[in-house]
């Protein structure tokens, strides 16, 4: 099944940034999208679930567009498909005011209006799958990096998304402190959970992606397996690119 | 006169400064959020005429503003009659509320600037709507990072009560004075400091307990 469909995207800043960006999820894909900062990766990421809005083409999610041909759906339907989605972010975003169950529970509440003892169970269970369930009063900020973006990720869990989106996940956290994260959504893709992931971590990308797609100056310059980009890349630009990070 | 009969006369001069100061805060705290709001906002040209309404506010000294409203609004030409105020209390609390409110705007404005951007993603990726995001996720941040301000401000907001006197309204101060007129004697005003700071250790204590029950 088609997760997510995009077609011939562009975004400006300043400048342009994506410059025609067409490119197909499917059920348990996990995509790890490569590429210099500046080449567009996390505005795309942004741009499937609404924190950036397109200029023109389209983003279906599930078969339903958010935006079709420039023109966005209303605002009732995006609300619709931003659930279809959970969303990590490279700076984890906990809301420092809550408590990490607090954290998990919000928009379950809020938004969901489920019941309490259902809530409860799921975040329960999901703070248990992250390995955070002792810390489930504790506050964001007495937690350490990798803590905070696996509570971020059983956050995320809690409105049981069909597809997860990363934005750099490990970037923002010391070196020692990646595997845990990396573990996690590893865990996911042996689920079978649709996931996108824009990453520089090579050694993740090559190990649980079945898809890589690397970007570079708002283009996609290369799209296939991982034994393809990494052991056989086509473009210059890539060799250049893998050799410059993996030195 | 006696210290019982010194004490229930500075008493009731207290009186009305504990009035125009909780009547000033309850109308500019609420005022200034509206304002910083309005500044926030994408509107330009209500945006324009806030950022001026601060400049004047913060620009000009408090008293200066009292005479205007009580004695400088009346004189102008055809609106002025309809501006003249009977009330002396009504000139002040309008003076006192306008002015408080530029400044608790201000102070709102910083701590929302302080609210990192991301957390208006991740309340936006979770589905909460506007006013979720606003009263559950934002409002708590910007108030803490708010609350050494406010209580600044509030404290200030105790000892500014005193300008009352220069449309010729008798508070603590006002009593003081007339009192060590009176009967020749420095005493008073040693008591109307304690008053004060009686008054203004109240609202340093509830700030103090307010920032150890939003530190987190």
């Amino acid at each position: 099944m088609n997760m997510i469909q995009i077609n011939d995207v562009h975004k400006s800043f300043d400048v342009e940034v994506l410059k025609g960006i067409t490119l197909e999820v499917n059920q348990g894909d996990v995509v790890a999208v490569i590429g210099s900062s500046g080449s567009g990766k996390s505005t795309l990421l942004r741009c499937l679930i609404d924190l950036e809005k397109v200029d023109s083409g389209s983003v279906l999610i599930e078969g339903d567009p958010l935006v079709e041909n420039g023109i966005y759906a209303k605002q009732t339907d995006i609300q619709k498909l931003i659930l279809k989605m959970g969303m990590v972010f490279q700076h984890f975003n906990l809301f420092p005011h809550l408590t990490v169950r607090q954290n998990l529970e919000l928009s379950p509440k809020l938004v969901k209006k489920q019941p309490q003892e259902e809530i409860s169970a799921n975040a329960q269970k999901y703070l248990k799958k992250v390995g955070m369930l002792e810390k489930a009063d504790a506050y964001p900020a007495s937690l350490s990096g990798g803590q905070k973006q696996r509570v971020a990720i059983a956050r995320a869990l809690m409105m049981n998304p069909d597809i997860m989106l990363f934005d750099e996940p490990t970037s923002a956290l010391d070196p020692e402190l990646t595997g845990e994260v990396l573990e996690t959504i590893r865990q996911l893709a042996e689920e079978n959970m649709t996931m996108v992931v824009v990453t520089h971590e090579m050694g993740f990308a090559r190990e649980v992606a079945n898809r890589v797609v690397f970007m570079d100056g708002g283009v996609i310059l290369e799209e296939g397996t991982p034994q393809e980009v990494f052991g056989n890349p086509k473009c210059a630009r890539t060799r250049e690119f893998l050799t410059t990070i993996l030195k | 006169m006696d210290y019982l009969g010194m004490f229930y006369q500075l008493l009731k001069g207290c009186g009305i400064t504990i009035i125009v100061f909780c009547a000033t805060y309850v109308m500019s705290i609420p005022l200034g959020m509206v304002v910083t709001l309005g500044v926030r906002s994408r509107v330009k040209p209500l945006r324009a005429v806030l950022n001026f309404y601060i400049y004047i506010m913060r620009g000009t000294p408090l008293m200066l503003q009292i005479f205007t409203i009580f004695y400088g609004l009346p004189c102008l030409p055809v609106i002025g009659p309809y501006l003249t105020l009977n009330s002396r209390m009504a000139a002040i609390l309008i003076a006192f509320t306008l002015n408080y409110a530029a400044y608790f705007a201000e102070i709102f404005r910083g701590g929302f600037l302080a609210v990192d951007k991301g957390q208006y993603e991740a309340a936006k990726v979770l589905g909460l709507n506007r006013s979720q995001t606003m009263f559950r996720i934002i409002f708590p941040q910007m108030f803490r990072v708010a609350l050494p301000s406010l209580a600044n401000e509030t404290i200030t907001l105790v000892k500014d009560t005193s300008l009352v006197f220069v449309i010729g309204m008798g508070d603590l101060l006002e009593a003081a004075k007339n009192i060590a007129n009176a009967e020749v004697t420095i005493l008073p005003y040693f008591f109307c400091m304690i008053f004060y700071l009686v008054l203004t250790t109240v609202p340093a204590l509830i700030f103090k307990k307010l920032e150890k029950k939003y530190s987190f």
